[in-house]
Protein backbone atom coordinates (compact mmCIF):
# COMPACT_ATOMS: atom_id res chain seq x y z
CA UNK A 1 0.00 0.00 0.00
CA UNK A 2 1.29 3.62 -0.93
CA UNK A 3 2.89 5.41 1.85
CA UNK A 4 0.35 8.27 1.21
CA UNK A 5 -2.46 6.39 1.58
CA UNK A 6 -1.49 4.16 4.68
CA UNK A 7 -0.82 7.68 6.21
CA UNK A 8 -4.31 9.22 5.31
CA UNK A 9 -5.92 5.69 6.92
CA UNK A 10 -4.06 5.28 9.94
CA UNK A 11 -3.79 9.12 11.26
CA UNK A 12 -7.83 9.24 12.54
CA UNK A 13 -7.25 5.81 14.17
CA UNK A 14 -3.75 6.66 15.74
CA UNK A 15 -4.95 10.57 16.46
CA UNK A 16 -7.87 9.12 18.34
CA UNK A 17 -6.23 6.44 20.37
CA UNK A 18 -3.67 8.78 21.77
CA UNK A 19 -6.46 11.29 22.32
CA UNK A 20 -7.93 8.69 24.66
CA UNK A 21 -4.90 8.61 26.65
CA UNK A 22 -3.43 11.70 27.21
CA UNK A 23 -6.75 13.68 27.10
CA UNK A 24 -5.35 16.56 25.28
CA UNK A 25 -5.74 16.66 21.36
CA UNK A 26 -2.81 19.11 20.70
CA UNK A 27 -0.19 16.90 22.87
CA UNK A 28 -1.90 14.05 20.83
CA UNK A 29 -1.30 15.76 17.42
CA UNK A 30 2.25 16.97 18.11
CA UNK A 31 3.04 12.91 19.30
CA UNK A 32 1.39 11.42 16.26
CA UNK A 33 3.08 13.71 13.74
CA UNK A 34 6.52 13.49 15.11
CA UNK A 35 6.13 9.42 14.71
CA UNK A 36 4.87 9.73 11.60
CA UNK A 37 7.54 11.40 10.52
CA UNK A 38 9.83 9.05 11.88
CA UNK A 39 7.69 6.24 9.95
CA UNK A 40 8.00 8.69 6.75
CA UNK A 41 11.83 8.24 7.27
CA UNK A 42 11.58 4.31 8.37
CA UNK A 43 9.30 2.48 6.71
CA UNK A 44 10.65 3.56 2.79
CA UNK A 45 14.33 2.09 4.41
CA UNK A 46 13.15 -0.39 6.41
CA UNK A 47 9.83 -1.69 5.15
CA UNK A 48 6.31 -1.29 6.25
CA UNK A 49 5.80 -2.78 9.68
CA UNK A 50 3.25 -5.08 10.24
CA UNK A 51 1.15 -3.96 12.10
CA UNK A 52 1.53 0.13 11.39
CA UNK A 53 -1.57 1.06 13.88
CA UNK A 54 0.55 -0.76 17.02
CA UNK A 55 4.11 1.07 15.64
CA UNK A 56 3.01 4.60 15.14
CA UNK A 57 0.72 5.00 18.96
CA UNK A 58 4.07 2.89 20.46
CA UNK A 59 6.34 5.65 18.53
CA UNK A 60 3.81 8.76 19.19
CA UNK A 61 3.38 7.38 23.07
CA UNK A 62 6.80 7.49 23.65
CA UNK A 63 7.14 10.86 22.30
CA UNK A 64 4.32 12.07 24.25
CA UNK A 65 5.70 11.00 27.72
CA UNK A 66 8.98 12.68 26.69
CA UNK A 67 7.36 15.98 25.99
CA UNK A 68 5.68 15.76 29.39
CA UNK A 69 8.71 14.99 31.42
CA UNK A 70 10.41 17.67 29.31
CA UNK A 71 6.86 19.97 30.58
CA UNK A 72 7.74 18.81 34.19
CA UNK A 73 3.84 18.22 34.80
CA UNK A 74 4.58 14.45 34.86
CA UNK A 75 3.03 14.99 38.44
CA UNK A 76 -0.25 16.10 37.14
CA UNK A 77 -0.47 13.78 34.86
CA UNK A 78 -0.44 10.59 37.01
CA UNK A 79 -3.75 9.80 36.35
CA UNK A 80 -3.18 9.80 32.69
CA UNK A 81 -0.77 7.34 32.62
CA UNK A 82 -1.71 5.60 34.53
CA UNK A 83 -4.62 4.25 32.33
CA UNK A 84 -1.60 4.49 29.64
CA UNK A 85 0.19 2.11 31.90
CA UNK A 86 -3.02 -0.28 31.88
CA UNK A 87 -3.54 -0.17 28.54
CA UNK A 88 0.44 -0.97 27.54
CA UNK A 89 0.66 -3.84 30.10
CA UNK A 90 1.63 -6.22 27.80
CA UNK A 91 4.22 -4.24 26.85
CA UNK A 92 5.02 -2.03 23.77
CA UNK A 93 6.13 -5.19 21.95
CA UNK A 94 3.50 -6.38 22.38
CA UNK A 95 1.27 -3.39 21.13
CA UNK A 96 3.22 -3.40 17.94
CA UNK A 97 2.74 -7.30 17.15
CA UNK A 98 -1.39 -7.34 18.03
CA UNK A 99 -3.69 -5.37 16.16
CA UNK A 100 -6.43 -6.57 17.45
CA UNK A 101 -5.99 -5.69 20.94
CA UNK A 102 -6.05 -2.36 19.57
CA UNK A 103 -9.14 -0.39 19.92
CA UNK A 104 -10.64 1.29 17.36
CA UNK A 105 -11.40 4.64 18.87
CA UNK A 106 -12.55 7.21 16.30
CA UNK A 107 -15.81 6.97 17.36
CA UNK A 108 -14.99 8.75 20.63
CA UNK A 109 -13.05 10.94 18.87
CA UNK A 110 -15.56 12.25 16.63
CA UNK A 111 -17.75 12.57 19.81
CA UNK A 112 -15.35 14.82 21.47
CA UNK A 113 -15.04 16.97 18.17
CA UNK A 114 -18.47 17.36 17.80
CA UNK A 115 -19.68 17.98 21.32
CA UNK A 116 -22.66 20.53 21.96
CA UNK A 117 -19.91 23.01 24.04
CA UNK A 118 -17.90 23.53 21.01
CA UNK A 119 -19.20 25.98 18.61
CA UNK A 120 -20.89 24.50 15.21
CA UNK A 121 -17.63 25.62 13.21
CA UNK A 122 -15.40 24.64 15.58
CA UNK A 123 -16.95 21.01 15.43
CA UNK A 124 -16.65 20.78 11.47
CA UNK A 125 -12.97 22.55 12.05
CA UNK A 126 -11.64 20.30 14.56
CA UNK A 127 -13.54 16.75 13.06
CA UNK A 128 -12.05 17.79 9.53
CA UNK A 129 -8.75 18.14 11.40
CA UNK A 130 -8.46 15.11 13.31
CA UNK A 131 -10.32 12.44 11.55
CA UNK A 132 -10.19 13.82 7.94
CA UNK A 133 -6.39 14.72 8.48
CA UNK A 134 -6.79 17.44 6.29
CA UNK A 135 -4.06 20.50 7.14
CA UNK A 136 -5.14 23.96 8.35
CA UNK A 137 -4.28 25.26 5.69
CA UNK A 138 -6.78 23.16 3.54
CA UNK A 139 -9.73 23.79 5.75
CA UNK A 140 -9.50 27.35 5.83
CA UNK A 141 -9.33 27.26 2.36
CA UNK A 142 -12.06 25.27 1.52
CA UNK A 143 -14.46 27.37 3.93
CA UNK A 144 -13.17 30.44 2.80
CA UNK A 145 -11.06 32.03 5.99
CA UNK A 146 -8.08 33.38 6.40
CA UNK A 147 -5.70 30.85 7.88
CA UNK A 148 -4.97 32.78 11.00
CA UNK A 149 -8.33 32.54 12.00
CA UNK A 150 -8.99 29.05 10.91
CA UNK A 151 -5.36 28.23 13.16
CA UNK A 152 -7.03 30.27 16.37
CA UNK A 153 -9.97 28.74 15.85
CA UNK A 154 -8.57 25.13 15.99
CA UNK A 155 -6.14 26.08 18.96
CA UNK A 156 -9.16 27.34 21.11
CA UNK A 157 -11.23 24.48 20.56
CA UNK A 158 -8.47 21.85 21.44
CA UNK A 159 -7.65 23.56 24.82
CA UNK A 160 -11.13 24.02 25.61
CA UNK A 161 -11.71 20.23 25.32
CA UNK A 162 -8.18 19.74 27.15
CA UNK A 163 -9.26 22.46 30.02
CA UNK A 164 -13.13 22.03 30.27
CA UNK A 165 -12.64 18.04 30.39
CA UNK A 166 -14.84 17.08 27.49
CA UNK A 167 -14.56 13.50 27.31
CA UNK A 168 -13.33 10.97 24.76
CA UNK A 169 -16.36 8.69 25.06
CA UNK A 170 -19.37 7.65 23.22
CA UNK A 171 -22.95 8.81 24.58
CA UNK A 172 -24.69 6.90 26.76
CA UNK A 173 -27.78 5.76 25.18
CA UNK A 174 -30.31 8.51 26.39
CA UNK A 175 -28.30 11.27 24.99
CA UNK A 176 -27.15 9.27 21.61
CA UNK A 177 -29.95 10.29 19.31
CA UNK A 178 -29.16 14.13 19.71
CA UNK A 179 -25.49 13.89 19.80
CA UNK A 180 -25.15 11.47 16.94
CA UNK A 181 -27.46 13.99 14.85
CA UNK A 182 -24.82 16.91 15.12
CA UNK A 183 -21.94 14.52 14.35
CA UNK A 184 -24.16 13.77 11.18
CA UNK A 185 -25.04 17.30 11.03
CA UNK A 186 -21.00 17.95 11.19
CA UNK A 187 -20.71 15.58 8.16
CA UNK A 188 -23.62 16.62 5.79
CA UNK A 189 -22.06 20.43 6.29
CA UNK A 190 -19.09 19.02 4.99
CA UNK A 191 -20.38 17.38 2.47
CA UNK A 192 -22.56 20.70 0.91
CA UNK A 193 -19.95 23.06 1.04
CA UNK A 194 -18.01 20.93 -1.35
CA UNK A 195 -20.86 22.02 -4.13
CA UNK A 196 -19.45 25.18 -3.83
CA UNK A 197 -16.11 24.54 -5.64
CA UNK A 198 -12.78 24.83 -3.90
CA UNK A 199 -9.29 23.26 -4.45
CA UNK A 200 -10.03 20.47 -1.36
CA UNK A 201 -12.46 18.41 -2.26
CA UNK A 202 -14.53 18.40 0.96
CA UNK A 203 -17.29 15.92 -0.91
CA UNK A 204 -14.83 13.67 -0.94
CA UNK A 205 -13.80 14.46 2.45
CA UNK A 206 -17.69 13.85 3.63
CA UNK A 207 -18.10 10.85 2.30
CA UNK A 208 -15.02 9.32 3.58
CA UNK A 209 -16.27 10.40 6.61
CA UNK A 210 -19.27 8.70 6.02
CA UNK A 211 -17.60 5.74 5.51
CA UNK A 212 -15.64 5.31 8.50
CA UNK A 213 -18.77 6.48 10.32
CA UNK A 214 -20.86 3.74 9.05
CA UNK A 215 -18.04 0.82 9.75
CA UNK A 216 -18.12 2.10 13.22
CA UNK A 217 -21.92 2.17 13.80
CA UNK A 218 -23.20 -0.35 11.25
CA UNK A 219 -26.66 -1.10 12.58
CA UNK A 220 -27.51 2.86 12.95
CA UNK A 221 -30.21 3.57 9.91
CA UNK A 222 -29.73 7.46 9.79
CA UNK A 223 -25.61 6.64 10.24
CA UNK A 224 -26.47 4.40 6.60
CA UNK A 225 -29.08 6.71 5.42
CA UNK A 226 -26.54 10.00 5.25
CA UNK A 227 -23.47 7.83 3.62
CA UNK A 228 -26.49 6.62 1.08
CA UNK A 229 -27.37 10.23 0.77
CA UNK A 230 -23.90 11.76 -0.21
CA UNK A 231 -23.13 8.76 -2.40
CA UNK A 232 -26.50 9.25 -4.53
CA UNK A 233 -25.80 12.86 -4.93
CA UNK A 234 -22.40 12.42 -5.74
CA UNK A 235 -22.84 9.90 -8.37
CA UNK A 236 -24.07 12.58 -10.22
CA UNK A 237 -21.38 14.89 -10.19
CA UNK A 238 -19.33 14.32 -13.79
CA UNK A 239 -22.75 14.89 -15.31
CA UNK A 240 -23.85 18.32 -13.28
CA UNK A 241 -21.32 20.40 -14.83
CA UNK A 242 -20.41 20.96 -18.69
CA UNK A 243 -17.84 23.94 -20.00
CA UNK A 244 -18.58 25.33 -16.66
CA UNK A 245 -22.00 25.50 -16.91
CA UNK A 246 -24.33 23.68 -14.61
CA UNK A 247 -26.57 21.28 -16.14
CA UNK A 248 -29.92 20.38 -14.56
CA UNK A 249 -30.75 17.07 -13.26
CA UNK A 250 -33.17 16.99 -15.93
CA UNK A 251 -31.47 17.44 -18.94
CA UNK A 252 -28.10 15.66 -17.45
CA UNK A 253 -26.32 12.60 -19.83
CA UNK A 254 -27.18 9.62 -16.93
CA UNK A 255 -24.43 7.71 -19.03
CA UNK A 256 -21.69 10.07 -16.96
CA UNK A 257 -23.23 9.27 -13.77
CA UNK A 258 -21.42 6.83 -11.48
CA UNK A 259 -23.60 3.90 -12.08
CA UNK A 260 -20.60 1.68 -8.74
CA UNK A 261 -21.79 4.95 -6.13
CA UNK A 262 -25.36 4.68 -7.22
CA UNK A 263 -25.28 1.01 -6.34
CA UNK A 264 -23.34 1.33 -3.38
CA UNK A 265 -26.15 4.17 -2.14
CA UNK A 266 -29.21 1.79 -3.17
CA UNK A 267 -27.89 -1.16 -1.18
CA UNK A 268 -27.17 1.49 1.96
CA UNK A 269 -30.43 2.65 1.59
CA UNK A 270 -31.81 -0.99 1.93
CA UNK A 271 -29.54 -1.61 4.86
CA UNK A 272 -31.41 1.56 6.82
CA UNK A 273 -34.44 1.11 5.57
CA UNK A 274 -34.79 -2.38 7.30
CA UNK A 275 -34.20 -0.92 10.47
CA UNK A 276 -37.63 0.01 10.23
CA UNK A 277 -36.71 4.09 12.05
CA UNK A 278 -37.38 6.61 9.77
CA UNK A 279 -35.66 9.46 10.26
CA UNK A 280 -34.37 12.81 8.18
CA UNK A 281 -31.51 10.99 6.33
CA UNK A 282 -33.37 8.37 5.06
CA UNK A 283 -36.16 10.39 4.17
CA UNK A 284 -33.57 12.21 2.23
CA UNK A 285 -31.83 9.54 0.88
CA UNK A 286 -35.31 7.90 -0.33
CA UNK A 287 -36.02 11.02 -2.50
CA UNK A 288 -32.74 11.34 -3.63
CA UNK A 289 -32.95 7.88 -5.02
CA UNK A 290 -36.50 8.41 -6.48
CA UNK A 291 -34.91 11.52 -8.34
CA UNK A 292 -32.89 8.87 -10.16
CA UNK A 293 -35.65 6.95 -11.78
CA UNK A 294 -36.99 8.02 -14.70
CA UNK A 295 -39.63 8.93 -15.30
CA UNK A 296 -39.72 10.97 -11.56
CA UNK A 297 -42.37 9.50 -9.01
CA UNK A 298 -43.56 13.18 -8.11
CA UNK A 299 -46.13 11.97 -5.85
CA UNK A 300 -43.54 9.42 -4.00
CA UNK A 301 -41.43 12.82 -3.97
CA UNK A 302 -43.93 14.72 -2.75
CA UNK A 303 -45.34 12.92 0.27
CA UNK A 304 -41.78 12.06 1.50
CA UNK A 305 -40.95 16.00 1.75
CA UNK A 306 -44.50 16.14 3.53
CA UNK A 307 -42.98 13.44 5.81
CA UNK A 308 -39.63 15.32 6.14
CA UNK A 309 -41.53 18.91 6.41
CA UNK A 310 -42.97 17.03 9.64
CA UNK A 311 -39.68 15.94 11.12
CA UNK A 312 -37.66 18.64 10.85
CA UNK A 313 -40.16 22.28 10.19
CA UNK A 314 -37.58 23.17 7.82
CA UNK A 315 -38.77 26.07 5.08
CA UNK A 316 -36.23 24.97 2.57
CA UNK A 317 -37.68 21.37 2.74
CA UNK A 318 -41.04 23.14 2.17
CA UNK A 319 -39.65 24.89 -1.00
CA UNK A 320 -38.56 21.34 -2.47
CA UNK A 321 -42.17 19.91 -1.61
CA UNK A 322 -43.30 23.31 -3.86
CA UNK A 323 -41.29 22.45 -6.48
CA UNK A 324 -42.58 18.40 -6.99
CA UNK A 325 -46.23 19.72 -6.20
CA UNK A 326 -46.07 22.15 -9.24
CA UNK A 327 -44.98 18.81 -11.32
CA UNK A 328 -48.26 17.50 -9.80
CA UNK A 329 -50.71 20.20 -10.41
CA UNK A 330 -48.84 23.02 -12.04
CA UNK A 331 -46.81 25.90 -11.19
CA UNK A 332 -49.06 27.88 -8.98
CA UNK A 333 -49.71 25.40 -6.94
CA UNK A 334 -46.17 25.53 -6.11
CA UNK A 335 -45.79 29.32 -5.85
CA UNK A 336 -48.72 29.32 -3.43
CA UNK A 337 -46.51 27.34 -1.32
CA UNK A 338 -43.38 29.20 -1.94
CA UNK A 339 -45.42 32.50 -0.91
CA UNK A 340 -45.99 31.08 2.66
CA UNK A 341 -42.13 30.93 3.18
CA UNK A 342 -39.53 32.95 4.68
CA UNK A 343 -36.50 32.31 3.09
CA UNK A 344 -35.83 35.77 1.45
CA UNK A 345 -32.05 35.47 2.19
CA UNK A 346 -31.97 32.04 0.26
CA UNK A 347 -30.93 32.20 -3.10
CA UNK A 348 -32.52 28.93 -4.32
CA UNK A 349 -35.62 30.41 -3.05
CA UNK A 350 -35.37 32.79 -5.62
CA UNK A 351 -34.07 30.99 -7.79
CA UNK A 352 -37.43 28.34 -7.77
CA UNK A 353 -39.22 31.05 -7.33
CA UNK A 354 -38.33 32.48 -10.49
CA UNK A 355 -38.58 28.80 -12.62
CA UNK A 356 -41.95 28.29 -11.80
CA UNK A 357 -42.91 32.20 -12.11
CA UNK A 358 -41.79 31.39 -15.82
CA UNK A 359 -43.81 28.15 -16.16
CA UNK A 360 -47.10 30.24 -15.25
CA UNK A 361 -45.83 32.81 -18.08
CA UNK A 362 -45.02 35.64 -15.68
CA UNK A 363 -41.73 35.95 -16.84
CA UNK A 364 -42.03 39.68 -15.59
CA UNK A 365 -41.76 38.71 -12.10
CA UNK A 366 -39.33 35.80 -13.13
CA UNK A 367 -37.09 38.09 -14.31
CA UNK A 368 -37.18 40.12 -10.71
CA UNK A 369 -36.73 36.82 -8.93
CA UNK A 370 -33.87 35.47 -11.29
CA UNK A 371 -32.15 38.95 -10.59
CA UNK A 372 -32.62 38.68 -6.61
CA UNK A 373 -30.84 35.37 -6.91
CA UNK A 374 -28.64 36.39 -8.92
CA UNK A 375 -27.13 38.89 -6.29
CA UNK A 376 -26.67 36.47 -3.58
CA UNK A 377 -25.29 33.78 -6.00
CA UNK A 378 -21.74 32.10 -4.70
CA UNK A 379 -20.20 30.48 -7.15
CA UNK A 380 -18.76 31.26 -10.69
CA UNK A 381 -21.05 28.50 -11.90
CA UNK A 382 -24.29 29.40 -10.77
CA UNK A 383 -23.45 32.85 -11.53
CA UNK A 384 -23.24 32.09 -15.05
CA UNK A 385 -26.42 29.68 -15.19
CA UNK A 386 -28.40 32.25 -13.05
CA UNK A 387 -26.92 35.53 -15.89
CA UNK A 388 -28.66 32.96 -18.63
CA UNK A 389 -32.01 32.84 -17.17
CA UNK A 390 -32.05 36.38 -16.44
CA UNK A 391 -31.29 37.09 -19.85
CA UNK A 392 -33.90 34.36 -20.97
CA UNK A 393 -36.96 36.25 -19.18
CA UNK A 394 -35.63 39.79 -19.96
CA UNK A 395 -38.28 41.92 -21.84
CA UNK A 396 -36.85 41.97 -25.35
CA UNK A 397 -36.32 37.92 -25.06
CA UNK A 398 -40.17 36.86 -24.52
CA UNK A 399 -40.14 35.49 -28.13
CA UNK A 400 -36.98 32.54 -26.74
CA UNK A 401 -38.11 29.22 -26.04
CA UNK A 402 -38.54 28.68 -22.38
CA UNK A 403 -36.66 26.64 -20.70
CA UNK A 404 -38.20 24.39 -17.51
CA UNK A 405 -36.40 22.65 -14.30
CA UNK A 406 -35.62 24.68 -11.19
CA UNK A 407 -32.36 24.82 -9.63
CA UNK A 408 -30.06 23.76 -8.49
CA UNK A 409 -29.50 20.28 -10.69
CA UNK B 1 -12.38 17.54 38.16
CA UNK B 2 -13.92 21.07 39.83
CA UNK B 3 -16.56 23.16 37.96
CA UNK B 4 -17.52 26.72 39.53
CA UNK B 5 -21.06 27.24 38.16
CA UNK B 6 -21.54 31.01 38.20
CA UNK B 7 -25.29 31.50 38.38
CA UNK B 8 -27.02 35.03 36.48
CA UNK B 9 -30.63 36.20 37.21
CA UNK B 10 -32.81 38.99 35.90
CA UNK B 11 -33.46 41.94 38.52
CA UNK B 12 -36.20 41.07 40.65
CA UNK B 13 -38.69 43.46 42.24
CA UNK B 14 -38.61 41.43 45.33
CA UNK B 15 -36.20 42.42 48.51
CA UNK B 16 -33.70 39.19 47.64
CA UNK B 17 -32.99 39.08 51.78
CA UNK B 18 -36.37 38.47 52.46
CA UNK B 19 -36.60 35.73 50.12
CA UNK B 20 -35.38 32.32 51.63
CA UNK B 21 -34.14 29.80 49.16
CA UNK B 22 -36.27 27.24 47.94
CA UNK B 23 -36.43 24.03 49.31
CA UNK B 24 -35.67 22.22 46.15
CA UNK B 25 -32.83 24.50 45.30
CA UNK B 26 -31.77 24.03 48.74
CA UNK B 27 -32.07 19.82 49.00
CA UNK B 28 -29.97 19.99 45.45
CA UNK B 29 -27.11 21.94 46.81
CA UNK B 30 -27.15 19.72 50.03
CA UNK B 31 -25.92 16.84 47.72
CA UNK B 32 -22.38 15.48 47.78
CA UNK B 33 -20.91 16.48 44.52
CA UNK B 34 -21.27 20.30 45.71
CA UNK B 35 -18.39 21.28 47.73
CA UNK B 36 -19.21 24.70 48.32
CA UNK B 37 -21.56 27.69 47.41
CA UNK B 38 -22.38 31.46 48.14
CA UNK B 39 -25.38 33.66 47.56
CA UNK B 40 -25.24 36.82 46.58
CA UNK B 41 -27.23 40.18 47.45
CA UNK B 42 -27.90 41.74 44.77
CA UNK B 43 -25.82 43.55 42.47
CA UNK B 44 -27.34 47.30 43.56
CA UNK B 45 -25.82 46.20 46.59
CA UNK B 46 -22.21 46.09 45.29
CA UNK B 47 -18.60 48.49 45.42
CA UNK B 48 -16.43 48.29 42.56
CA UNK B 49 -12.47 49.11 42.61
CA UNK B 50 -10.62 49.44 39.65
CA UNK B 51 -7.75 51.19 38.17
CA UNK B 52 -7.90 54.82 36.85
CA UNK B 53 -4.17 56.23 36.08
CA UNK B 54 -2.60 54.85 38.34
CA UNK B 55 -5.02 55.94 41.16
CA UNK B 56 -7.56 53.14 42.45
CA UNK B 57 -11.37 54.12 42.53
CA UNK B 58 -14.44 53.59 43.97
CA UNK B 59 -17.25 53.04 42.02
CA UNK B 60 -21.31 52.06 42.90
CA UNK B 61 -22.43 49.16 41.73
CA UNK B 62 -21.11 45.89 39.98
CA UNK B 63 -18.15 45.57 37.50
CA UNK B 64 -20.49 44.58 34.27
CA UNK B 65 -23.80 46.97 34.67
CA UNK B 66 -26.17 44.54 32.72
CA UNK B 67 -29.72 43.17 33.14
CA UNK B 68 -28.28 39.96 34.39
CA UNK B 69 -26.49 39.76 37.65
CA UNK B 70 -24.09 37.21 39.28
CA UNK B 71 -26.40 35.55 41.73
CA UNK B 72 -24.51 33.21 43.01
CA UNK B 73 -21.53 30.64 42.82
CA UNK B 74 -21.32 26.94 43.14
CA UNK B 75 -18.35 24.81 43.43
CA UNK B 76 -18.98 21.49 42.09
CA UNK B 77 -17.05 17.80 41.49
CA UNK B 78 -17.70 16.16 38.22
CA UNK B 79 -15.69 13.06 36.57
CA UNK B 80 -15.96 15.14 33.39
CA UNK B 81 -17.68 18.47 31.07
CA UNK B 82 -20.92 15.81 30.76
CA UNK B 83 -21.18 15.02 34.40
CA UNK B 84 -20.55 19.18 35.31
CA UNK B 85 -23.06 20.13 32.69
CA UNK B 86 -25.44 17.45 33.87
CA UNK B 87 -25.65 18.72 37.56
CA UNK B 88 -25.91 22.38 35.83
CA UNK B 89 -28.30 21.15 34.30
CA UNK B 90 -30.44 19.90 37.50
CA UNK B 91 -30.18 23.03 39.22
CA UNK B 92 -31.42 25.04 36.08
CA UNK B 93 -34.83 23.48 36.63
CA UNK B 94 -34.97 24.56 40.32
CA UNK B 95 -33.48 28.51 39.91
CA UNK B 96 -35.74 31.69 38.28
CA UNK B 97 -36.88 31.65 35.03
CA UNK B 98 -34.54 33.84 32.74
CA UNK B 99 -31.39 32.86 34.40
CA UNK B 100 -28.49 31.70 33.21
CA UNK B 101 -25.76 28.92 34.21
CA UNK B 102 -22.28 29.42 33.00
CA UNK B 103 -20.23 26.19 33.83
CA UNK B 104 -16.50 26.99 34.06
CA UNK B 105 -13.58 24.57 34.89
CA UNK B 106 -11.44 25.10 37.98
CA UNK B 107 -7.34 25.82 37.38
CA UNK B 108 -7.20 25.86 41.51
CA UNK B 109 -8.22 27.19 44.57
CA UNK B 110 -9.57 26.87 47.99
CA UNK B 111 -12.72 27.28 50.06
CA UNK B 112 -12.99 27.81 53.68
CA UNK B 113 -16.84 27.44 54.55
CA UNK B 114 -19.32 29.33 56.43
Amino acid sequence: MALDAVFRDQWGRVLAILAGILGDLELAEDAAAEAFAIAAERWPRDGEPANPTGWLVATARHRAIDQLRRQQVLAAKTKLLARDLEFTSRGPEALMDDAATIPDERLELIFACCHPALAPESQVALTLRTLGGLSTEEIALAFLVPFETMSKRLTRAKHKIRDAGIPFAVPPDHQLPDRLAAVLAVVYLTFNQGWGGSRVDLAAEAIHLGRALAGLMPDEPEVLALLALMLLNDARKAARERDGLIIPLDDQDRARWDTRQIDEGRALLQRAVARARSGPYLIQAAIADLHLHEPRDWRQIAALYQALARQTGSPVVEMNRAIAVAEIDGPEAGLAILDRLDLDHYRYFHSTRAGLLRRAGRDAEAHDAYRRALALVQTEQEQRFLAGRLAETAPAAQDEPGMPGAFPA
Amino acid sequence: MQYALLVYSPAEDTDRAARPVPDSLVAQLGRPHVTGWTRLHADESATTLRGDGGRMLLTDGPFIDSKEYLAGLILIEAVNLDGALAIAADLFQEIRPGSAIEVRPVLGGHFRGA
